[in-house]
């Protein structure tokens, strides 16, 4: 009996791009719940008050917000010197009307999506911004910060924390947009994680699977 | 040390140049205190505490109370442009004459529309008279938003019909120096809470000079007097913060210096006023507190001779001190994070939750007729 392989296997996500993946996941699932209990805490009061619910919540908040931010600045500088440019093969893609069509196309079940690199142009473009977004957040969230811990780190940010205040027109205004913010992400998880399910089953590939294990399966062509 | 030693100097010389001046009505503070019934005591426990809120060291109580004594050689023009009067009100209404507003009285007040004698064409006549006799030499209070739409029409002040932009631009031309003295001098204020139709703007923005903000709804007397001590002291302006306040008032959150500080941070918050929390003194967070998001000594400070202070009387903060408070504090009894936004009555929270659920609806739709949709061929 002679088996010969259907499928080859390729190695699509590096470890880092899978670390800092799920990294950021983690770092996203605490800083929207957490986030939210500071916007409006609904916890009752405790007991005494030496449990400090509200600080404790706060501190777990700015430990992962810490977290998304050095994740943040990791993936930016990756994306453009990781030693793979299968990420950075898209670019190809989001300059080119056809892709654009042919990925459009395809999410309403009209053909194949075929694409340069390991993302489609739409998808490809959802990450800009949602990295950018990421950037924002992480920005809004450090000056928040620099008005809570007046020294070490805190007190070396507050001259630029001061500046990005004025310019954004008050605390308040930096407050109310850091929350805003926090929907673009609870909306963006949604989507993301029903495409990433969807495309698997569509397109016949591995895809949940490649960003744990960090490989994808394509058919051989005989 | 070297540096308070440099501007201890500066401060002396300062003070020796203003004793050459002349007095406004040669009545010492002195004389003036004692018919006051204000104590010598009295005079060096306010001049230390003063020396202390300006973040100075001791050794400049000496400095304070020579520097009251001659603040009658300062011109001061006080100018009402579009307001309520609150802010003068802060500083004048005591229950008993205090030092501070004994010495908005000593200082050498040339034009005051809620004080001044004068009326009508006599009063303009003052005003124009001070503003050429003291000209680069008279420091500029100012109180109230200028409106500027339709080139300043909404606001003309005395018999001639000057409106209050022209009047302004003419006024910060001579002055040593410019004080907004409360949030609408500073910031525009309620005027300028949207719509603004009237284009009410802080001083800062129609004159182009350094404007000193004190922001509050009024600031406290403490403020007004302290900026005011420190022009005397060193004919400068004191260090800023980013909106051009005064940092030895303004450096700090509201929420930093709260009483109920520990209250928030043990998250024992009243739930609504009247509640057991309320009766306890828990945190006004929920109940839409914006401390966290003012800069501002009122926790430390006070309001009328120290007595009191919002959060003390049991209402959270309303962030008037910041720019733009009217509107982006609102609403006044409800947390940021539960703002209703303008136009369609609805809170951030609940637009991202329509949108998520739309989101859920579209996924929902695009799977079930992903069921049905032909399958892709190899």
């Amino acid at each position: 009996m002679n088996h010969s392989a259907t499928h080859t296997r390729d190695l699509i996500f590096s470890p880092a791009i899978r670390i800092f993946h799920w990294l950021r996941a983690l770092s996203i699932l605490v800083l929207v719940i957490t986030g939210f209990y500071i916007s409006w805490p609904f916890l009752v009061a405790p007991e005494t008050n030496d449990i400090q619910v509200q600080s404790y919540i706060r501190f777990a908040h700015l430990v992962f917000g810490f977290a998304l931010t050095a994740i943040t600045l990791v993936r930016f500088y990756l994306f453009f010197f990781g030693k793979s440019d299968i990420e950075r093969r898209s670019f190809r893609d989001v300059s080119s009307v056809s892709s654009w069509v042919k990925n459009l196309k395809s999410y309403l079940w009209m053909g194949h999506l075929n694409k340069a690199g390991v993302y489609g142009p739409l998808q490809f473009t959802t990450y800009v911004l949602i990295s950018f977004m990421a950037l924002i957040i992480c920005i809004t969230g450090l000056v928040l910060y620099a008005n809570v811990y007046h020294l070490g780190m805190g007190g070396m940010m507050w001259d630029a924390a001061g500046w990005i205040t004025a310019q954004m027109g008050g605390l308040a205004q930096v407050r109310i947009w850091h929350h805003y913010l926090t929907w673009v992400f609870v909306i963006f998880v949604l989507v993301h994680v029903y495409m990433a399910v969807w495309s698997g089953i569509r397109f016949k590939h591995n895809s949940v699977d490649s960003i744990v294990s960090g490989y994808d399966y394509h058919k051989k062509h005989k | 040390m070297d540096t308070h030693a440099a501007l201890y100097r500066q401060g002396q010389a300062r003070l020796d140049m203003l004793r050459q001046l002349k007095s406004r009505d040669g009545q010492s503070l002195t004389s003036k205190m004692k018919e006051h019934g204000i104590t010598r005591r009295d005079f060096m426990k306010w001049s230390a505490s003063v020396t202390a809120m300006l973040a100075l060291p001791l050794p400049f109580s000496t400095l304070v109370a020579e520097a009251a004594e001659l603040a009658d050689r300062v011109p001061l023009i006080w100018l009402h442009m579009a307001e309520c009067t609150g802010c003068s009100e802060s500083l004048i209404r005591t229950d008993t004459p205090n030092l501070d507003s004994l010495i908005f009285d000593h200082v050498s007040l040339e034009y005051h529309e809620t004080l001044m004698a004068a009326a009508g064409w006599q009063a303009e006549e003052n005003l124009e008279h001070a503003m050429e006799a003291y000209k680069g030499q008279y420091l500029l209070a100012v109180e109230g938003a200028v409106p500027t739409a339709n080139n300043g029409a909404y606001l003309t002040v005395g018999c001639k019909g000057h409106t209050g932009l022209e009047i302004i631009k003419h006024a910060a031309e001579g002055a040593a120096a410019i004080i907004s003295v409360g949030t609408c001098a500073a910031f525009g204020g309620v005027q300028a809470a949207s719509p603004n139709p009237t284009g009410a703007k802080g001083i800062h923005e129609v004159v182009d000079k350094t404007v000193i903000n004190l922001g509050g709804c009024p600031p406290s007397e403490k403020n007004i007097v302290g900026t005011l001590m420190y022009f005397i002291m060193f004919g400068k302006l004191p260090a800023l913060d980013m909106f051009n306040r005064p940092k030895w008032a303004y450096g700090a959150r509201v929420h930093d210096n709260c009483e109920r500080r520990g209250r928030f941070d043990a998250g024992e918050f009243v739930e609504e006023f009247g509640d057991q929390g309320a009766k306890e003194g828990y945190c006004l967070y929920k109940v839409g507190c914006k401390g966290p998001y003012t800069y501002n000594n009122c926790p430390t400070e006070r309001f009328n001779h120290h007595t009191s202070w919002p959060v003390l009387a049991g209402h959270g903060c309303m962030g008037c001190s910041e720019p733009n408070f009217w509107d982006d504090m609102a609403d006044f009894e409800k947390p940021l994070g539960r703002q209703l936004l303008h136009g369609i009555d609805a809170t951030a929270d609940t637009v991202g939750a329509v949108i998520l659920g739309a989101t859920a609806v579209g996924i929902g739709a695009h799977a079930v007729t992903s069921i049905f949709a032909k399958p892709l061929e190899e």
